[in-house]
């Protein structure tokens, strides 16, 4: 099978077997849906054909050429682990390991209660599960997973960060999560005999005086051992590649009820006008019908104030901490632009590992896989902005439609 | 026939400051025109990488009787969704009626319009080019 051609007949089956199986319906100018009733003589026959038929056809959705190029442009994983030319510790083992200690130690906390994994939890995929972060106080958004991080163009629901290590910055300063400042944080480096190893270890001196720099340095090395937070290949990896190569028989063992999801999240549910590439996120904001009130009466701003956050930050990539002497890092924040449109837009998270991650949204609204796929299914379009962009719409998915896609986004 | 040659000579004329515009320009040259201007541009990289910065080098070549260009904007938007960019691009001169765009980005597959709004005293000309962005 050529990997940007239709699906092919192996040798020795006629043609006739590759019709779909009745529970695979052709989408997307695949043709209308099969209808049955009042032929009944001819439905029994029917019914009773498809132990066999089952049995005897490859399990291949016959996805279309344009299809099939969406798909192989959801890989290949993993990609290559790219360093950070703005964090000089980025990629280096001694950072990583001080990075991965500092994740762990509570005491960096003003109470000496909260961690980095209080909330992102590693057994929950770096998520806590729970609607709403739960620091020190409750947060308004939920607590994204920290996996596949490496490369993002920007961090955080809103954005408001253009690298790993100032998102990593913020939870330790801010007050409903870590509640600590700069002072706290390097007199733990400092004082903290395995810490100050660490430092030291990691950044080639002693903790300097200046306590924000210690601070930033204690978030770059952060930064360092999440980048190496990744997912590994999943079943869809193995179905795209064998696509990718022409593998016929090692795609069909990808579950055809996966199949049909997938060919619905390339095809008519344009998903992947958002959620592509292998990361299945374009790394940018949308506003996809989920409210932003926060509570009652109060507004989360989304990328909106993100952009407005992040152009005042001194810890963005134009200010002085930007290891990159060249500012190229910098590009995107040089040119983001702020519109009113951006009221009410979310980061657009990846999909890989998402069954490990519920509950989803931005506001972890939508408790499970199902709920999400529904939630496009029946989106009102009244929650969009009316000068907005035009890109989700209702899918209007039947029951069969809605496993379909939960299915195939069980097997990122 | 006099009306038919003219309008013959024109088009050639047409055609040919289409050709000849951003001779200088290096690598797949594409043009945007209107009957006042043609803009030749070339981009970095070529082609254009969804999620990924790109730069474009243009030049801005007036027909007969058009006015000279005082500045020049860059833009794209896709008109199936309604959107543009999340970037504003940067212009800044590259040499006489050549430029460079800094900072644009297509965050989606689909069909781009790329959009150079021409300022020529009080008037603003827009010329676009359709991409297909895969």
């Amino acid at each position: 099978m050529s990997a940007a051609g239709p699906p092919s007949p192996p040798h020795g089956r006629p043609k006739a077997g590759w019709q779909f199986p009745c529970s695979v319906r052709p989408h997307g100018g695949g043709g209308a849906k099969r209808r049955f009733g009042g032929n009944v003589p001819a439905l029994a026959i029917f019914l009773l054909a498809i132990p066999v038929a089952l049995a005897e056809q490859p399990a291949l959705v016959p996805f279309t050429d344009a299809q099939v190029k969406a798909i192989l442009a959801l890989g290949p994983w993993p990609p290559p682990l790219p360093t950070d030319p703005s964090n000089r510790v980025s990629g280096k083992p001694a950072a990583i390991a001080f990075g991965e200690r500092l994740f762990g130690d509570a005491s960096l906390s003003r109470p000496g209660t909260v961690a980095c994994n209080t909330c992102h939890r590693p057994e929950r995929a770096f998520a806590d599960g729970l609607p709403r972060a739960q620091a020190l106080a409750r947060g308004d958004r939920n607590t994204p997973s920290l996996v596949n991080l490496a490369g993002q163009r920007w961090y955080g629901w809103d954005g408001a960060h253009d690298s790993l290590w100032a998102q990593s910055l913020r939870p330790m300063l801010d007050p409903k999560e870590m509640g600590s400042d700069f002072a706290h944080v390097a007199a733990r480096v400092r004082k903290d005999p395995q810490l100050r190893a660490g430092y030291v270890t990691a950044f080639g001196r002693d903790p300097p005086e200046d306590d924000e720099v210690v601070a930033v340095d204690a978030s770059k090395a952060l930064a360092a051992y999440l980048e190496t937070l990744a997912t590994g290949r999943t079943q869809f990896d193995e179905f795209r590649d064998a696509l990718a190569r022409g593998d016929r028989d090692a795609a069909a063992k990808y579950p055809l009820l996966a199949q049909r999801g997938l060919a619905i999240f390339v095809g008519s549910g344009n998903c992947t006008a958002c959620h592509g590439g292998p990361r299945f996120t374009n790394g940018e904001f949308h506003d996809v019908g989920i409210p932003f009130f926060a509570e009652p009466g109060r507004v989360d701003p989304g990328r909106h104030g993100g952009i407005g956050k992040l152009s005042v930050s001194r810890y963005n990539l134009l200010g002085p901490f930007n290891d990159d002497a060249s500012r190229a890092t910098a590009t995107s924040t040089r040119h983001v632009a702020l519109d009113h449109r951006n009221y009410g837009e979310f980061k657009v998270p990846s999909l890989r590992n998402v069954a490990r991650t519920a509950p989803y949204m931005h506001n972890g609204s939508l408790a499970t896989l199902r709920e999400v796929v529904r939630h496009y299914s029946n989106l009102d379009e009244d929650r969009l902005h009316a000068d907005g962009e035009q890109i989700v719409k209702p899918l209007h998915l039947d029951k069969y439609d809605v496993d379909a896609l939960e299915a195939f986004l069980n097997t990122i | 026939m006099i009306r038919g040659l003219i309008a013959v000579a024109w088009l050639a004329c047409a055609a040919g400051a289409a050709h000849a515009c951003g001779e200088q320009l290096l690598g797949v040259r594409q043009t945007a025109e209107n009957q006042h201007y043609v803009v030749a541009y070339t981009t970095t990289p070529q082609p254009i990488v969804v999620g990924r910065h790109f730069v474009v080098d243009f030049v801005v070549c007036p027909r007969a009787g058009a006015g000279t260009p005082q500045s020049v904007r860059v833009d794209a938007n896709m008109p199936a969704h309604r959107h543009g960019m999340n970037y504003r691009a940067g212009v800044t001169s590259a040499g006489p009626g050549a430029y460079r765009a800094e900072g644009l980005l297509f965050h989606m597959p689909g069909r781009w319009d790329l959009t150079f709004d021409v300022v020529s005293g009080s008037t603003t000309e827009r010329l676009a080019s359709a991409l297909q962005i895969e």
